[in-house]
């Protein structure tokens, strides 16, 4: 059941999201002034922990964004081929994550 | 008692370009229901009126209806229940349109086909072929009744927004009725339709924006039936879903003997 496996990762993704997206916005907004500065983004980057921790949200951002783009866009133009429409998603998922992966590595 | 000003749709393809609306004036009384407003319209005021109509006590399903904008059994809808002397009525929204008030109710008769609705059974493939008699408890009974109240008037799905974007939706009355045969004890079908409601336009294109059991005039919640099927489809696709006991086979009825000797006929016949 296709359809269905996808939509129990976007649950999974979205529900993990709070914890991935919450500790972000906690360290780069709201905790003390010094974490925007280059020399904490810069040792954060170092780090192998948040390496990782920045590649899972990256990921499972991705996914739920993406998955949530495809069901709109199914609604939207239901006489889209499924197949063709997953095709191109997958396409444009891994170029961003492949851009987007470049900067976190690059860094570390 | 007050007239009352009916504005009727009508559209007869071929002639008309597109629905217009045309006004009627009906004598009020009291106890008038939209649709007696419109057998009114027809015997007395215009005998080309079409629309559909047949037990007239909301059990056939056939006279749905947009009324004031809502999606209504019109033959279940006192107009003093409407509480204004201007009653609009068209067909029910995404449905094409056939005549005047008539909608083409296939599109649905042929989604709710294809969930399988009915009771499929293993061994011999369908309830026609029964080997045994099954028995039922009042919880197990209780766990589908309500869905099974429906009556496929089409309510439910002239009101589902995403009926009206996505016309391959399978929609909430097949959903709903795909449900109510997979919870049933004696039914081996719901992998099938699983995989049936799993597509695309399936049950996951459900916002739960709940229009359609709030026009469903049966009582029946397709939108509850749609959330419960997702969780057992959830659940089937972990292996979590428990198999349901296969239901139990009734004692075969004895054979007996009738107690009292049937009398010789005292008159001749
Ligand atoms: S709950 Fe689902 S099926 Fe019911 S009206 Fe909303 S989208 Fe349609
Ligand atoms: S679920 Fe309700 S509204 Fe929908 S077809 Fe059945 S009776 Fe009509
Ligand atoms: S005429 Fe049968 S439901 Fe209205």
């Amino acid at each position: 059941m296709r359809e269905t496996k996808l939509k129990i990762l976007q649950y999974i993704t979205g529900i993990a999201l709070f914890f991935f997206v919450g500790t972000h916005l906690i360290i780069s907004h709201l905790g003390s002034e010094e974490v925007t500065e280059w020399t904490s983004v810069a040792d954060r980057a170092a780090n192998s922990g948040w390496l990782v921790f920045y590649i899972i949200l990256l990921l499972f951002g991705l996914y739920h964004g993406i998955h949530g783009l495809r069901t709109i866009i199914l609604e939207a133009l239901p006489r889209l081929s499924v197949k063709s429409l997953d095709f191109t998603l997958v396409i444009i998922g891994l170029a961003i994550f492949g851009y987007a992966l470049y900067i976190p590595v690059s860094a570390f | 008692m007050q007239d009352l000003t009916f504005r009727v749709q009508r559209y007869l393809p071929g002639k008309d370009s597109k629905p217009y609306m045309q006004e009627f004036t009906v004598p009020m009384r009291q106890g008038l229901t939209v649709l007696d407003g419109l057998i009114y319209i027809k015997e007395n005021l215009d005998n080309t009126l079409s629309f559909r109509s047949s037990c007239r006590m909301g059990i056939c399903g056939s006279c749905g209806m947009l009324i004031n904008n809502f999606p209504m059994l019109a033959c279940h809808t006192p107009v003093e229940e409407l509480n204004t002397d201007t009653i609009t009525v068209k067909s029910l929204p995404n449905f094409p349109i056939i005549r005047d008030l008539v909608a083409d109710l296939d599109p649905l008769f042929e989604k709710h086909r294809s969930i399988d609705p009915y009771i499929v059974m293993a061994e011999t493939g369908d309830l026609n072929k029964l080997t045994a008699q099954f028995l039922q408890s009042g919880e197990e009974l209780q766990s589908y009744l309500q869905f099974a109240y429906c009556v496929k008037c089409g309510l439910c799905m002239a009101a589902c927004p995403t009926v009206s974007t996505d016309e391959f939706f399978l929609g909430p009355q097949p959903l709903c009725q795909g449900y109510r045969y997979c919870t049933d004890r004696r039914d081996t079908g719901a992998k099938q339709r699983f995989e049936k409601a799993d597509s695309g336009h399936g049950v996951w294109l459900c916002h739960l924006a709940g229009a359609c059991s709030e026009a469903c005039p049966k009582g029946v919640d397709p939108a509850l039936a749609i959330q419960l099927l997702k969780r057992a489809m959830v659940f089937d696709s972990l292996r979590l879903r428990k198999k349901p006991e296969p239901a139990t086979p009734a004692q075969p009825i004895a054979e007996s003997k009738p107690k009292i000797e049937v009398p010789e006929f005292t008159v001749k016949q």
